[in-house]
């Protein structure tokens, strides 16, 4: 049972945010949108303030590379289910536009099952062996492979009086720098749940956009109807 | 047949209104589980890995620029300064919305932002004088797809990221098509204009295209700070995307002041005196000068060996005290250092009360809601186009592993295709893979394939990105999914089917421009070469 320890982790993760969620949906709103707006503000200002550092005054921090990449792919992979929340992902919708009620809605539904499986696939390919596909290992895997090694990252380091408080060695472990990649899957599979939920008790039409500019072009829908 | 397996799970799942990134991915990770040995693991780790892809870094930063710069008051400033270069030609108004979209698409390189910016104030003046609003509309849906092809372009990054090739050289190569385009676009108007005899604005006068040009200044300088950096060897276009993004924000939130807490508070109130203004104006353009110059002669000079900053410094703080000293002869209508003194000092009353505005509102203005909204709309478009294309480049990879690419190749090659035959190959694809995808998702995976099969053809690589670029351009406008189309029937009332047909001939115009495009590879080959010496390719 030791070796699932992980999988009930994310497992209790998910029922803490939906409880979170049920009683202040709002909050998990803010927070979740906070948190990408705190990842591209820190994203770009390293790199702006690593090319003034640079260039202007000869130094830099050496982390500075690595660091904006790991907050690259930690904003890229806490998208993914944000994306699934709020029906962002570009999708072909001429044919669920096309289809009869019920039919669209099954193939709506469909469209955000891709979602589970995808996310459960790659956390843990293991279930496949049920369906008889010989498969295995994924997310969850990896991590507690780097969990059980604990070896640091390249640059990144603590600082000092991090090292010093806590008594950890001075480069960030990379199973922490990792985390968000069997988190982020967990929340994309729990999305995409809900989504199906959601599409089922027709709360909600799709999981997809048709294009990129829905937002921008509702914002200026017929402003020059009558020119 | 594993592959074909593959390619209809892919379009499958994309007809049934998957997501694009999940039709590509899961595909690829049902292919790996059930056709192959390979371990999940490695696919799991290659989702973290797409954000250590150096060159896909410069993609939110490009967006994040876009989205300050169509916050507000900058697609007006391109319109003005449009209008007072070409407006005086006949159907000048629709000539200068073309070359307002070209200045704006420069600067967003997003084709429905710049729809959205210059169509909803360009096509109300256009009606206002008098021209059809289908004629209107066609244009500025055709117009606004110049964002992908004319530099900065995210669809130029994602190609150069999928196949190695350098973004600086991509970005250039973009240049004279770009152009080219915009003057075909503007020559067809012509000929429109003067059979249906449309009506020419009057020359507004050097005064007014020099007051538009300074007033449109502090945008287009942003596309200086890009390609200079990258061309000047100074900047990486990752860094020059940086360095753009905090520029906009900059421009858009305390120098346009078009956003955030001092979107009313004009620089110059109406209750300063002449004297302050003309004191103040006169300090504005040394500054902007000697800002200007120091930025231009760190990008020429940056590898000049001997040309320290403070040398720069000087000679930069010499010229533009002299500009200063110019502008008080003509303005201030005087030769006395004694009244220019006092004028100058009169405009540090406008300067340290602006400066105490900016100070105070600082970090409101970093930190506000309005700045928060910007930077959310842009991290949400980025999300939703990495979400793309770290699926595709997993789709990408497992294409590779299974050395698919190298069997299409050598069918083609057997097949005797030769470089002018694959060229329509590859157009005629791509014209129906851009009638359904978003343009970076469809590049991804299209030119892992096509691209060793160019390379064995003896194709440029560049040449054959700006190919594929047009391409995506033309897959916008054309119907079923025309991001543009469905972007201008949205603002306009119009229905899609009207557009269409609106959009109709000027889309011919830019078929004629593809063809132009394909087989003159000299249009996009010359100017990288040019600026960055032959380029070394290896297959």
């Amino acid at each position: 049972m030791a070796g699932y320890t992980p999988h009930l982790l994310l497992l209790g993760l998910v029922i803490a945010l939906f409880v979170w969620e049920h009683f202040f949906p709002k909050a998990v709103d803010k927070f979740e949108d906070n948190l990408l707006i705190t990842l591209m503000m820190l994203l770009t200002l390293v790199s702006f303030g690593q090319v003034v550092a640079r260039y202007f005054f000869n130094t830099g921090w050496s982390a500075a590379l690595e660091f904006t990449m790991v907050i690259f792919s930690w904003l890229i992979l806490v998208g993914m289910s944000y994306g699934i929340k709020h029906g962002t992902h570009l999708g072909v919708d001429i044919l669920v536009k096309a289809a009869p009620k019920p039919v669209a809605k099954w193939l709506a539904i469909f469209g955000a099952s891709t979602g589970l499986i995808y996310g459960l696939i790659l956390l843990d390919a293991a279930w496949l062996q049920m369906i008889g596909i010989d498969t295995r290992s994924g997310a969850i895997n990896y991590w507690s492979k780097m969990y059980k090694v604990n070896i640091g990252t390249e640059e990144l380091r603590w600082p000092v009086f991090i090292q010093e408080t806590f008594g950890v060695k001075d480069r960030v472990q990379r199973w922490l720098v990792l985390i968000i990649l069997p988190v982020s899957l967990a929340l994309l599979s729990f999305r995409s749940l809900q989504a199906m939920v959601q599409i089922y008790k027709g709360e909600r039409n799709m999981v997809i956009a048709g294009h990129e500019a829905e937002d921008l072009v509702n914002e200026n829908k017929d402003v020059l109807k009558d020119v | 047949m594993d592959t074909l397996i593959l390619f209809s799970l892919v379009l499958g799942f994309l007809f049934v209104g998957v997501p694009v990134g999940l039709s590509l991915g899961l595909s690829s990770i049902l292919y790996v589980a059930i056709f192959t040995n390979e371990s999940l693991s490695s696919i799991a780790i290659s989702l973290f890995g797409v954000g250590t892809h150096y060159t896909l870094l410069a993609i939110p930063f490009f967006i994040l620029a876009s989205s300050f710069m169509s916050t507000g008051g900058v697609a007006k400033r391109l319109i003005r300064f449009a209008i007072a270069a070409v407006g005086h030609f006949r159907g000048g108004l629709a000539m200068a919305s073309v070359l307002a979209c070209m200045m704006f698409a420069a600067l967003s390189g997003s084709s429905p932002a710049t729809v959205v910016a210059i169509g909803t104030i360009a096509i109300a003046g256009m009606r206002q004088v008098g021209y059809s609003k289908d004629f209107a509309a066609g244009i500025i849906a055709n117009a606004g797809t110049l964002g992908i092809l004319i530099p900065p372009s995210i669809v130029m990054v994602v190609y150069a990221a999928s196949v190695d090739v350098s973004v600086g050289r991509m970005f250039l190569a973009g240049v004279i098509p770009g152009i080219l385009a915009g003057l075909m676009l503007m020559g067809a108007i012509y000929v429109v204009a003067r059979y249906k005899n449309l009506p020419a604005q009057p020359w507004a006068g050097f005064g007014e295209l020099f007051a538009g040009a300074k007033d449109a200044f502090w945008g287009l300088f942003l596309i200086v700070i890009i390609m200079g950096g990258i061309y000047g060897g100074v900047f990486t276009p990752t860094e020059a995307a940086a360095a753009a993004a905090v520029y906009a924000a900059f421009v858009a939130l305390f120098i346009y002041r078009d956003m955030g807490p001092f979107k009313d508070e004009p620089w110059v109130l109406e209750t300063d005196s002449q004297e302050s203004v003309t004191g103040f104006k006169a300090s504005v353009y040394g500054v902007t000068f000697l800002l200007v110059a120091l930025i231009l002669s760190f990008f020429a000079l940056s590898d000049v060996e001997g040309i320290t900053l403070t040398i720069r410094f000087q000679w930069s703080c010499i010229a533009s005290i002299a500009l200063m000293l110019c502008y008080l002869c003509w303005r201030g209508q005087t030769t006395s250092p004694l009244r220019m003194a006092w004028l100058v000092g009169s405009g540090l009353k406008i300067w340290s009360r602006n400066l105490c505005l900016m100070m105070r509102g600082f970090f409101p203005a970093i930190g506000g809601h309005e700045t928060k909204q910007v930077i959310l709309d842009a991290t949400k478009t980025t999300i939703m186009l990495m979400f793309i294309i770290a699926n595709a480049l997993l789709f990408a990879h497992t294409l590779a592993a299974e050395r698919i690419p190298q069997t299409i190749t050598e069918w083609m090659l057997s097949a005797g295709f030769n470089w002018f035959t694959f060229l329509i190959a590859v157009n005629i694809l791509l014209l129906l893979g851009g009638q359904f995808m978003e343009p970076s998702g469809l590049l991804l995976i299209v030119a892992p394939v096509v691209f060793p099969i160019a390379m064995e053809l003896g194709i440029d690589p560049i040449h054959l990105g700006i190919i594929m670029v047009v391409n995506m351009e033309i897959g916008m406008i054309t119907p079923p999914i025309g991001l543009n189309l469905f972007v201008t029937s949205g603002i306009t009332g119009m229905s899609l089917a009207r557009v269409v047909k609106a959009a109709a001939p000027f889309v011919a115009v830019l078929f004629v421009f593809l063809i132009i495009v394909t087989y003159v590879p000299w249009l996009s080959t010359w100017l990288p070469t040019l600026v960055m010496g032959p380029e070394i390719v290896t297959k």
